[in-house]
């Protein structure tokens, strides 16, 4: 009896330690990776592919939150950095992939703060496809929908230090055929918030 | 001159009145604790001391010193992080002597003296508290853990080995860490001979 419980308690023992550490929302796409063609729902309920909303040297995908403080900063910095290189054929699209901010409050926000498209992602199906976990968060698609860069805009949420913009060097890299330094960098921001499942 | 000092008077009264009931009012509001005199209480929760630390600093302050290690990073303006901390200091009352636990701001470096501490105080935190400058958000968030994208709140357990035993992006599971705390709790008694 008493051997039984020991061999029980051993294996409940070895199945605790083994036990994998709580991931967020594991993804391996990474950069390289292909993307396929997708579409949703604009904040009026107009659907959108990405390949349509791409431009001829590739685009930006964004999420983003109507709530984040941290958006807000950047809300300035990401308009200047899509009209800037709108004209280089890199287009932005918005993303929404939070479960508690409601469609009219997304669908203001949008039409407050950016002049590019702002898709719904309901049920953050999107978001768990790429792994997205953070607002801002970027992803850069070249002409071929590979994924380039992949993380911040810049190195300072604030604006007030930058000494490194991510996204804008790997777009100018991109754009001269040389390659991209630094294709990957994080930032702190806000979690996205996802659907209970 | 009578008249005046008829309205002194008047004015003096109706604000001691006003005196009398406030203080019963919040005599009324204040919980009853008959164990601790309240200087007493004041000296349970003393004044919220945030330490701002640099890359360098923060790299040793996340090397476990002999016992597990929990650390929570958050900021004021972050909804959720300022929702679970509640649980957390009810871990660190649960754990203290058991874990080291502490809080890391990314709060912007100006309000180290005004909303960080301010609202640590609020919430009874007694964990020690730092706040972190960094020109390279990216390197700190690599070192913490190569799972982390930066999204706040980020909670990490870490054994007294180093080893990384839990971590959560996003609000706690209270009974989660505790489960897991209780893992690496049990893996260090020594076992008797």
């Amino acid at each position: 009896m008493r051997q039984k419980s020991a061999i029980i308690f051993t294996i409940l023992a070895m199945l605790a330690f083994a036990s994998i550490p709580t991931v967020g929302e594991a993804s391996d796409f990474s950069v390289g990776t292909t993307l396929e063609n997708f579409s949703l729902p604009d904040t009026a309920g107009k659907t959108h592919s990405f390949n349509d909303l791409k431009g001829k040297n590739g685009a930006v995908i964004v999420f983003l939150s109507a709530q984040c403080p941290v958006v807000k900063a950047y809300n300035e910095r990401v308009n200047q950095i899509a009209a800037d290189y709108a004209a280089k054929g890199i287009t932005f699209i918005g993303i929404n992939s939070n479960a508690t901010e409601s469609g009219e409050t997304v669908k203001s926000h949008a039409a407050e703060n950016y002049k590019f498209p702002v898709l719904i992602d309901k049920g953050n199906v999107f978001a768990d496809k790429l792994g997205a976990t953070v607002t801002p968060e970027v992803y850069y698609f070249d002409a071929k929908n590979v994924l380039k860069y992949h993380g911040a805009i810049d190195n300072d949420r604030s604006g007030k230090a930058i000494t490194d913009n991510y996204l804008r060097t790997a777009f100018d890299s991109s754009l001269s055929g040389k390659a991209i330094e630094k294709t990957r960098a994080n930032a702190f921001g806000c979690s996205i918030k996802r659907a209970e499942k | 001159m009578i008249d005046a000092s008829l309205q002194w008077t008047k004015a003096a009264v109706t604000g001691w009145l006003l005196v009398l009931i406030l203080s019963f009012a919040a005599s009324a509001q204040r919980p009853v604790s008959p164990a601790l005199p309240l200087s007493k209480k004041a000296l349970t929760f003393p004044a919220v001391v945030v330490k701002l630390v640099d890359e360098i600093a923060f790299k040793k302050l996340i090397v476990p010193n002999g016992k597990p290690l929990l650390i929570n990073f958050w900021a004021t303006w972050c909804d959720p992080c300022r929702e679970e901390f509640p649980d957390l200091v009810k871990l660190d009352a649960e754990y203290k002597g058991k874990i080291n636990f502490i809080t890391v701001s990314l709060d912007d470096p100006e309000d180290i003296l005004t909303t960080v501490p301010k609202f640590l105080a609020s919430m009874k935190a007694e964990m020690p508290a730092y706040l972190l400058k960094t020109a390279d958000e990216s390197a700190v968030i690599t070192s913490v853990s190569k799972d982390w994208q930066g999204g706040m709140p980020f909670t990490i357990l870490l054994s007294a080995e180093g080893e990384t035993a839990h971590f959560r992006q996003g609000k706690i599971n209270p009974e989660t860490v505790r489960n897991e705390i209780n893992k690496l709790l049990v893996r260090q008694v020594p076992t008797e001979k």
